[in-house]
C-alpha cells in the first residue's frame, strides 16, 4: 500500500498516485482513507434514494460509473473502491479518484466542499470560484507565478475549524495557458493522454501544506464589454453564490448532506468577503485581472 | 402534461435568438417584453454545463470525441426527467456517432423546430458575428468538417459543435425522417409572421390563439431588441461584434455581396438553395423565396406562407 497526505487525511492506497504528498509509513498514522481495487456491482446499488444517470447513493454511500474508466464506490468518508473497466489507463482512473471520488470522501467528512482554487496571502487565504472554462487555474498559476503559494486547485475543501486545507502540489493546465503564462512544456507530463492539458507541479516552496483561514472568494465571470468590474455582494446575498459553488451539489443531494450544507454556507458567508469580479471575454489580460484583484484585495487590509 | 424535450435546431445566425425570445414572450406572464438579458428556455445542448452536471464527474479532462460519446444519454436522460416542456437550442449539425449512434437520440426528442434561412443572408450576418471578412464566412459555410470551440488545446465552457457546411447542416436536420420536425424558413418568419408563428407555436405546444401571437411579435420586433440592446447591451454578443440585433433583412445580399461572393455560395449550395425555394429555375437568386413544396422534406411538417 501507498501512502499519502492531503486534505489534512492520512490516505491509504493500493494504487500509486505520484501527485500527492508521499508519507513515511513508518509513522504511526492512523489511516482516514482507504483506496483499494474491489468488485462493484455495474448495476448500481441495491436501494439507492438517489439515481441519475451515472451516478447513485444512499447515505454515506456513493456509486460512480465513468464509461470507459471504471466503476466506483465511495463509504463513510474512509474508503474509496474502484472496478476498472476493461483497458482503462491508470492515468484516467487517477484523476477521477483525486476529484470526483475525494471530493465526495470530503462531503462526507461534512468539509464544505467547493469547486475553486485556494491561494495563500500573508496567513490567510483567498477562494477563486467560478464555471469551468473561466480560467480559474490559469489565474492560480499566474498568482503562482508572482511568488503565492498554491492551496488547491479544483476542489478546495473547508474543514471542520473553517480552514482550507491544503489538496494535491499541481495546478491542471491546458496547453493554451501554459503558454499563454509562458511556463514552457519541458518536464510536464499530459494528465491524459488523450488530451492536451498538463500537470504542473509545485515544489514544496510554492504548495503551502499548512491549513490557513479563508478570509474571501471571489466568484469569477466575463463579458463581452471591454471593462473589469469588481461587485462586493454583502449580507445574506452572499448565501447563494457560496451555495451555488460547491463542488457537485447532486452528490450531496444524494448522501442527503443538504442541512448540513446549508447551515455550512450560512457560516461561512457570514464571515468572509465574497466579491464578483468580472473579466472580458475578448481576452484574458491575465496581468491586469491580477493587479485589479490585489488592488482589492489590498483596499481590504489584506497582505499581498 | 407533455413533457419531453424540443430543439431549436439552426445553423448560427438564421433566426434561433428571434424564435427564442417569441417563445419566452409568448409563454410570459407579464405584459412587458422579457429581458433580452434574462433570456432562458433552456441551456443550449452544447453547454458543458448541463452535461457536466448530469453526468456527476468532470469532463475537464476528457476529449471532444469522449465527451460526444457521453452527450446521447445524457440528452436522453434529461429528456425523461423533464417535467414540462423545454426548449433547447442547438447549434449542432444532426450528426452520428462513430458507433452508430446519433448524437441527438430520437428517445431525447419530443419535436425539433428546425429553422433555416438564405445562405446569402447567413453568410453577412455569420461575418460580422464572427468578427471575419465575408470570404471568410463563406469559407466556413462550404466547409464540410466546419466546427465551433473544436480547438484540442483548451476547452471552453461550450463543447465542440460540428457543423458541417451550411448545406449539410440543413440536410443533417431536415432528412433526419426518425425525429419529429418543423422546417421553417427565416424568411417566411420576416414575410408571413402571424401564419409562420402560428404554425411554430402549435407544433411547439404553446399558446396559439391570435391575440398570444401578435403580443409576442411585438414584444421581439427587431426594432424593440435593438433599442434593449442599446440600453443594456446583449450578452450573447460576441465580444468582437458592434452588435447582435444588426438588420435582421431579407435580401440584404443584394446590397452587400459581391457577384463573386454570390456565386460562390450559390454554386457551393446550389442543391439546398433549390429544394428550398431560394433560387430560380434558372439558378438565379431569389429575394424572397418560392412557397416549398411539400415533397422537399420527408415528412415532417412544414410552415410555409402557405
Amino acid at each position: 500500500m501507498y501512502s499519502y497526505q492531503a486534505f489534512g487525511l492520512a490516505i491509504s492506497s493500493e494504487i500509486e498516485l505520484p501527485q500527492l504528498i508521499p508519507v513515511n509509513t513508518s509513522d504511526d498514522l492512523s489511516v482516514d482513507v482507504t483506496i483499494e481495487y474491489g468488485k462493484i456491482d455495474k448495476n448500481g446499488l441495491k436501494d439507492p434514494t438517489s439515481k441519475d444517470l451515472y451516478c447513485q447513493s444512499t447515505i454515506n454511500h456513493l456509486w460512480l460509473h465513468v464509461p470507459e474508466v471504471a466503476w466506483f464506490e465511495v463509504m463513510n468518508g474512509n474508503k474509496i473502491v474502484v472496478m476498472a473497466e476493461t483497458g482503462a489507463d491508470l492515468q484516467s482512473i487517477r484523476l477521477f479518484l483525486l476529484g470526483s471520488c475525494m471530493g465526495c470522501i470530503l462531503h462526507q467528512r461534512h468539509y464544505l466542499v467547493m469547486h475553486a482554487n485556494t491561494i495563500r496571502f500573508g496567513n490567510q487565504c483567498v477562494m477563486f470560484a467560478g464555471a469551468s472554462g473561466n480560467g480559474k487555474s490559469t489565474l492560480a498559476a499566474a498568482f503562482h507565478q508572482r511568488g503565492q503559494q498554491i492551496l488547491a486547485d479544483d476542489v478546495s475543501a473547508i474543514n471542520k475549524q473553517g480552514d482550507v486545507t491544503p489538496s494535491y502540489p499541481q495546478i491542471k493546465l491546458w496547453h493554451d495557458a501554459i503558454k499563454q503564462l509562458g511556463i514552457g512544456f519541458s518536464g510536464l507530463n499530459k494528465i491524459r493522454l488523450q488530451v492536451e492539458k498538463y500537470a504542473y507541479p509545485l515544489s514544496d516552496t510554492c504548495f503551502c501544506q499548512q491549513p490557513l483561514p479563508l478570509s474571501a472568494i471571489y466568484l469569477l465571470s466575463s463579458h463581452n464589454e471591454d471593462e473589469f468590474l469588481m461587485e462586493p455582494i454583502n449580507g445574506f446575498k452572499k448565501f447563494n453564490p457560496i451555495k451555488n459553488n460547491t463542488y457537485r451539489p447532486k452528490y450531496i443531494k444524494g448522501l442527503e448532506l443538504q442541512s448540513v450544507h446549508l447551515k455550512q454556507v450560512g457560516q461561512l458567508a457570514k464571515r468572509i468577503r465574497v466579491t464578483r469580479i468580472t473579466r472580458p471575454n475578448r481576452s484574458f489580460q491575465i496581468e491586469r485581472l491580477i493587479d485589479f484583484i490585489l488592488e482589492d484585495m489590498q483596499s481590504h487590509g489584506m497582505a499581498v | 402534461m407533455s413533457a419531453g424535450i424540443f430543439w431549436l435546431a439552426s445553423y448560427p445566425k438564421s433566426g434561433n435568438t428571434w424564435m427564442r425570445l417569441f417563445i419566452a414572450n409568448l409563454n410570459g406572464e407579464e405584459e412587458e417584453a422579457v429581458d433580452i438579458n434574462e433570456l432562458y428556455t433552456g441551456s443550449i445542448a452544447s453547454g458543458r454545463g448541463w452535461i457536466d452536471d448530469v453526468l456527476g464527474f468532470d469532463i475537464g479532462a476528457l476529449s471532444h470525441d469522449e465527451i460526444d460519446q457521453l452527450r446521447p444519454d445524457v440528452y436522453r436522460w434529461s429528456a425523461e426527467q423533464a417535467e414540462s416542456l423545454e426548449y433547447h437550442k442547438i447549434h449542432d449539425a444532426y450528426t452520428t456517432l462513430a458507433d452508430g449512434r446519433q448524437l441527438i437520440p430520437a428517445n431525447a426528442t419530443y419535436g425539433v423546430l428546425y429553422l433555416l434561412r438564405n445562405p446569402l443572408d447567413v453568410a453577412i450576418s455569420f461575418a460580422h458575428h464572427s468578427n471575419c471578412s465575408i470570404d471568410k464566412a463563406i469559407d466556413n459555410m462550404s466547409n464540410p468538417q466546419f466546427a465551433f470551440c473544436g480547438g484540442t488545446k483548451r476547452l471552453n465552457n461550450q463543447l465542440r459543435q460540428w457543423l458541417l457546411s451550411w448545406s449539410d447542416h440543413v440536410i443533417s436536420w431536415v432528412d433526419a425522417a426518425q425525429i419529429n420536425r418543423l422546417v421553417v424558413r427565416y424568411e417566411d418568419m420576416v414575410n408571413h409572421p402571424m401564419t409562420t408563428f402560428s404554425k411554430v407555436a402549435g407544433f411547439l405546444e404553446l399558446a396559439t390563439d391570435e391575440n398570444s401571437i401578435t403580443q409576442a411579435l411585438e414584444h421581439c420586433t427587431i426594432k424593440k431588441l435593438q433599442e434593449q440592446e442599446q440600453e443594456k447591451g446583449f450578452k450573447e454578443k460576441m465580444a468582437t461584434s458592434a452588435n447582435f440585433f444588426r438588420k435582421g433583412k431579407v435580401g440584404d445580399w443584394q446590397e452587400t455581396l459581391s457577384e463573386t461572393q454570390i456565386q460562390r455560395i450559390v454554386t457551393d449550395h446550389c442543391q439546398v438553395m433549390q429544394r428550398f425555394g431560394y433560387l430560380d429555375s434558372q439558378g438565379q437568386p431569389l429575394v424572397n423565396p418560392k412557397p416549398i413544396e411539400r415533397q422537399s422534406i420527408q415528412q415532417p411538417a412544414f410552415a410555409s406562407q402557405g
